[in-house]
């Protein structure tokens, strides 16, 4: 089944009100810090601290991690339970700081902005998908994918329509007034990547989206995934465990203590 | 360069939110119904109170107002009592043509419990004073003057009465029967007379005189004196020229050398002076009810701050999953208040209209109360104040937010890590428990402090209790965990692995049970609080009562109202009643009202000797005081008149009596709980010296040694029979009948107490549902593990147990420390009543009791909702 929505053009960017008024950038849309950084590097992490504390001791889990990420890749950080991969991806997300290190991203440094207007950046760049799925129980599936693009100010028949096409190209567009708690483990996941898509975000991370299901279910869910990712020409960063996710990987990162190695360009050795 | 991108400025609130919001309530009607009505109840209780106080107020100042009518200035002589000569004299001498004479009395109708205030007047000086009673109102002087006992009546009354003109009305006005014939009715035009006029009967000012035995006298006599020089009588122009420098031309000039000329101990007045006074002696028992309706309001707070306070804690992972697409704090903010505002304005609306019905019940208890205390006033319906509601919608929906506010400031400001972890929702408060618990003790300390504050006022003393209860709320999550760990091992030897859970249980949702406990606690203290407060003013009134209550017998005329001067006995009667066989000695009694210097206060005239002085409870008195008392110009005072007026031995008050103004000294304050307003004390010797007014209103009576106190009663009745229908009671009778008003004055306070634990109730059992609810997948986890649905019901209804014995535990404290706010502080700035504290353990165990059950009852429901839940579907993820 193709997705006209998908096949057409991106959703052209319109400019923040207040930008032209005020001449100031607005937090969702700051101006970047570097304008002239690569145009292929999405994401650039350097050198990043993070440590917590635990009870008397410091735990550091991140210790000067760096990390590049180019456009429209699908990256996937795997570690093990613990090593750090969800503390990333929320110092990526700018829902955490690190203590040390930058976070830019399309050259914004978002580990300078508030936390007013990291939020503001996150809900109009960055798509989440969350292990526990973390729908809105109280939104029926619909809804859940139409809630960020009503944040992002999406007009009401375009966040419809678009809802609705990115429902029916996850397979459940029959279900779309169901409410979550009604849906399956793989179904919620389905939805949650809809939404996780929906607003065409540049970056959408991924923390464990396969932890909570089969292996089956998770193929499944994840080939849904990297199919509409490459549609929306997102750029992902996928966190697992799951040694399954290699083959949809661009790139893969090896998670250890608190560093990360690169396991090589998959699209190298796919040609190689 | 990233393209901008449409984005939100974080003032707009999606729709989506509101409607993910709205739907989370919606989901758990039954929680949404609990919490509703929790706002509503205290609502309710705080406009009930308000309108019936105002009910009360506005009848009183609307017959007021009716038997006023246009008068400017009223004529008063001593002891309420002028002499009708003065009348006489003001028309045919002064020429004072716009004066009326007038006559106010009370009379009741038994058989209706209907006491209605009786005006007698002179219809034809009525014209320019009263519309309804005049010649021009239709009153036929022909009947009306009959020389019979004839009275008119307003259309609605006599409707309410289903009387007509020829029938006659079976009144008591002094203790005697006077069959009224109703000679006609008052037309009357619109709404406002018709409530004014609904207790009024208009009879001839000789037949008031008899029926108040007040022949050849008056209480009054209106007049309209002009502002202008050119309306000022002739006459006085003439007797009274004012000085040329003085040439003001007020009517208050005029009612000055009005009152030069006319005999010493007669005063003029502005007709609202009395109105003014009157209407301020409710002041403190207005302020105190609203206090205590604030009381079960406060109490409300806590359900909507438990029930948000749950909310939020329990869709933290969902506010971390919205925080994490990209919602703001202040969006989580307002989504969070504006869900407590649908639980407000719902709440709210029920309030007010539940207030209303209310206010209809309390009413009659609030115009008990003032009849008993203050003055007469009967009220047939709630006057619904809009100011009222609009002070309870406020009310309403400013509580409702204000205890939101802090559960929606922490849900927004909690960070998106946090939140979206579900294991650290209660890591959160047992983490600020010692910040918690530092805060709670500086605001009691502060409570206490402003206990000491030199402004020594009520407002004050509310402070200080509302600061220690919050206080105390906020070290309740440290003193649980101190009682759970004390608990623990205990229950675990009483009831087992399920003992030690239930109590565990309490400690491990500590951030909703101890929001749940404090609620309870905060009712059930306030109920120790006001019972304990009441009971101590029980017992020192019963004290007080058998120290002041000396005499065997005690006989008197019917009165309306302590306030109201008592209606004289017959003077035949007294000498027959002090003559009978048994009587070994009487004191007479004579309750009045005298012009002081500070206004116009209570008198009570007092016949003493040895054994009569014995019975006075001095809190201070000069050591000459019985010495003096008969033979010189001094007075006792009661402990409240002293407080009232800020006077104390040594001080002397200037009254108006017959031979001009007079100076008396006052030698001695005493204890006394008859009157919150304060009352005079003067020996009968002295009276006579300064007043004419011989009347003798009550007899206090002593019995030879061997006289049977019922058999002598018995005598008594007998002699009064046919003379004048007098109360007789014994000593042990008079005190029980006055326990009875002072039980009966209590009545709206307890009616309180139990609202307030109703609406504690409501909030326990909502916040134990949802947090029963909330663990539901805990308990399918032990259901699934093994646990029979019996188990379960007594491990969560152990859990509730556990709360309530907490709640009642830790209540005691809190509840004897607001009794004694009430008794030493509340109840002195108001009243001026110093108390003996008493602690009745029988209220400390009903308090246990009472939280304990509440608690139970409140877990019944979740329980067996949860043994009849699948586990399976409890499992469930979402």
């Amino acid at each position: 089944m193709t997705n006209p929505h998908i096949t057409e053009p991106r959703i052209p960017d319109k400019p923040y009100p207040g930008n032209s008024r005020a001449g100031k950038p607005h937090p969702g849309n700051p101006q970047p810090d570097n304008p002239h950084a690569g145009n292929h590097t999405i994401l650039n992490a350097d050198s990043l601290v993070k440590s917590y504390k635990e009870g008397e001791k410091e735990r550091m889990v991140l210790d000067h991690l760096s990390l590049s990420v180019a456009q429209d890749d699908m990256v996937v950080l795997l570690g093990r339970s613990g090593s750090g991969k969800s503390t990333l991806l929320n110092l990526l997300s700018g829902i955490d700081r690190p203590d040390k290190g930058s976070v830019t991203i399309s050259g914004h440094n978002i580990t300078r902005l508030d936390e007013k207007q990291r939020t503001l950046f996150r809900r109009a760049h960055i798509g989440f998908v969350f292990q526990s799925f973390n729908l809105i129980p109280t939104l029926t599936v619909l809804e859940n994918i139409m809630l960020p693009m009503e944040l992002n100010g999406f007009g009401d028949r375009r966040k419809h329509d678009a809802a609705r096409n990115y429902l029916d190209e996850v397979g459940l567009l029959d279900r779309s007034d169901t409410y979550p708690d009604r849906l399956s483990g793989g179904e919620q996941q389905r939805v949650a990547i809809a939404r996780a898509v929906a607003h065409e975000p540049r970056l959408i991370l991924a923390d464990e989206p396969t932890g909570n299901l089969d292996y089956k279910t998770g193929s499944h869910v994840t080939g849904i995934f990297h199919q509409l990712a490459k549609k929306t020409g997102s750029t992902v960063i996928i966190a697992t465990h799951d040694q399954n996710m290699r083959r949809f990987a661009d790139h893969i990162y090896l998670f250890n203590e608190g560093t990360i190695h690169s396991a090589g360009d998959m699209s190298e050795q796919a040609d190689a | 360069m990233m393209p901008s991108r449409t984005t939100f400025t974080s003032g707009y609130i999606s729709g989506l939110l509101w409607r993910s919001g709205i739907r989370y309530h919606f989901r758990r009607p039954w929680l949404y119904a609990l919490s509703v009505i929790g706002i509503a109840l205290g609502v309710a209780v705080v406009v009930s109170i308000d309108l019936a106080n105002n009910s009360a107020k506005k009848a009183f100042l609307m017959s007021t107002e009716s038997v006023t009518g246009a008068a400017t200035h009223q004529i008063n002589g001593t002891g309420r009592r002028l002499d009708e000569e003065v009348y006489r004299t003001l028309r045919t001498e002064l020429g004072i043509r716009k004066s009326a004479p007038v006559i106010e009395g009370y009379a009741s109708k038994p058989d209706l419990s209907r006491t209605f205030q009786v005006l007698g007047v002179d219809p034809l000086a009525e014209e320019h004073f009263r519309s309804f009673s005049s010649q021009q109102a239709g009153i036929e002087l022909s009947t009306f003057m009959s020389g019979e006992i004839t009275g008119f009546l307003s259309e609605t009354t006599a409707e309410a009465l289903q009387t007509a003109p020829g029938d006659t009305l079976e009144l008591i006005a002094g203790g005697r029967p006077y069959p009224l014939l109703v000679a006609g009715l008052i037309q009357t035009k619109d709404k406002y007379s018709r409530q004014a006029l609904e207790n009024l009967i208009i009879v001839d000012i000789s037949t008031a005189q008899i029926m108040f035995g007040m022949e050849g006298h008056l209480s009054r006599i209106d007049l309209i004196l002009p502002d202008d020089e050119a309306g000022r009588p002739g006459l006085l122009r003439r007797a009274y020229p004012e000085p040329s420098s003085t040439r003001t031309g007020s009517s208050t000039d005029t009612a000055e050398r009005l009152e030069a000329m006319l005999p010493d101990g007669i005063s003029v007045v502005r007709s609202g002076s009395r109105t003014e006074t009157v209407a301020q002696m409710t002041r403190a028992f207005e302020l105190n009810l609203q206090s205590l309706s604030m009381l079960a309001l406060l109490v409300g707070m806590f359900l909507i701050y438990n029930t948000i306070t749950f909310t939020v804690v329990q869709r933290r992972p969902l506010i971390g999953r919205l925080r994490a697409l990209g919602v703001t704090r202040g969006e989580i903010l307002r989504m969070i208040l504006g869900e407590a505002f649908i639980i407000g304005l719902p709440g709210t609306i029920l309030g007010l209209t539940g207030g209303i019905l209310l206010a209809q019940f309390l009413l009659q208890f609030v115009t008990q109360t003032i009849n008993d205390l203050y003055f007469v006033v009967s009220v047939q319906q709630v006057a619904i104040a809009p100011l009222t509601l609009l002070k309870g919608m406020l009310l309403g929906v400013g509580a409702t937010l204000l205890a939101s506010l802090w559960p929606a400031r922490e849900a927004a400001r909690a960070p998106v890590r946090i939140v979206l972890q579900r294991s650290e929702k209660d890591a959160l408060l047992k983490k600020n428990i010692p910040i918690l618990s530092l805060t709670g003790l500086l605001a009691i300390l502060a409570g206490i402090g402003s206990l000491f504050l030199p402004e020594e006022t009520i407002i004050s003393g509310y402070l200080s209790l509302l600061l220690i209860i919050i206080g105390f709320s906020l070290v309740v999550p440290l003193l649980i965990s101190i009682l759970a760990s004390l608990l623990h091992p205990l229950a675990g030897l009483a009831f087992g692995l399920p003992g030690r859970m239930a109590v565990r249980g309490v400690v491990a949702d500590l951030g909703r049970t101890s929001v749940a406990t404090s609620a309870l606690v905060i009712a059930v203290a306030a109920a120790i609080g006001v019972g304990l407060m009441v009971d101590s003013f029980r017992v020192t009134v019963d004290s007080w009562l058998k120290s002041q209550l000396q005499a065997d017998i005690y006989i008197q005329a019917p009165g309306f109202s302590t306030r109201e001067p008592d209606a004289g006995l017959n003077p035949e009667l007294i000498t027959l009643l002090r003559e009978a066989p048994g009587v070994s000695g009487s004191h007479s009694v004579q309750r009045t009202e005298v012009q002081t210097s500070q206004g116009v206060d209570r008198l009570t005239v007092v016949e003493t000797d040895r054994e009569s002085t014995r019975s006075y409870q001095l809190r201070k008195s000069d050591p000459g005081l019985w010495n003096r008392f008969d033979n010189e110009p001094v007075l006792l005072a009661t402990e409240s008149y002293a407080f009232r007026n800020g006077v104390t031995v040594g001080d002397t008050i200037v009254i108006i009596t017959d031979r001009g103004d007079q100076d008396f000294v006052i030698l001695g304050i005493y204890y006394d709980y008859s009157s919150d307003t304060g009352l005079l004390t003067m020996s009968r010797m002295v009276y006579d010296r300064f007043f004419q007014n011989k009347i003798i209103s009550g007899l206090a009576l002593y019995t030879d040694d061997g006289t049977i106190v019922e058999t002598l009663m018995s005598e008594l009745r007998e002699r009064s029979a046919g003379i004048q229908n007098v109360i007789i009671q014994s000593n042990q009778g008079l005190r029980e009948a006055s326990l009875e008003i002072f039980d009966r004055t209590f009545t709206v306070t307890i009616v309180m107490r139990f609202l307030a634990v109703l609406v504690a109730f409501i909030g326990v059992l909502s916040a134990l549902m949802a947090l029963q609810f909330e663990r539901s997948r805990d308990m399918a986890v032990l259901r699934a593990s093994g646990l029979t649905p019996a188990q379960l019901w007594g491990l969560v209804t152990g859990q509730t147990g556990v709360m309530g014995f907490m709640a009642g535990l830790l209540s005691i404290p809190l509840g004897v420390v607001m009794a004694a706010i009430l008794v030493y502080v509340i109840n002195l700035r108001s009243f001026g009543w110093t108390l003996q504290f008493q602690i009745t353990p029988e209220m400390l165990i009903q308090a246990m009791l009472v939280a304990v059950t509440a608690a139970i009852l409140a877990g019944l429901y979740p329980s067996w909702k949860i043994t009849k839940t699948n586990p399976a579907d409890a499992l469930r993820d979402e």
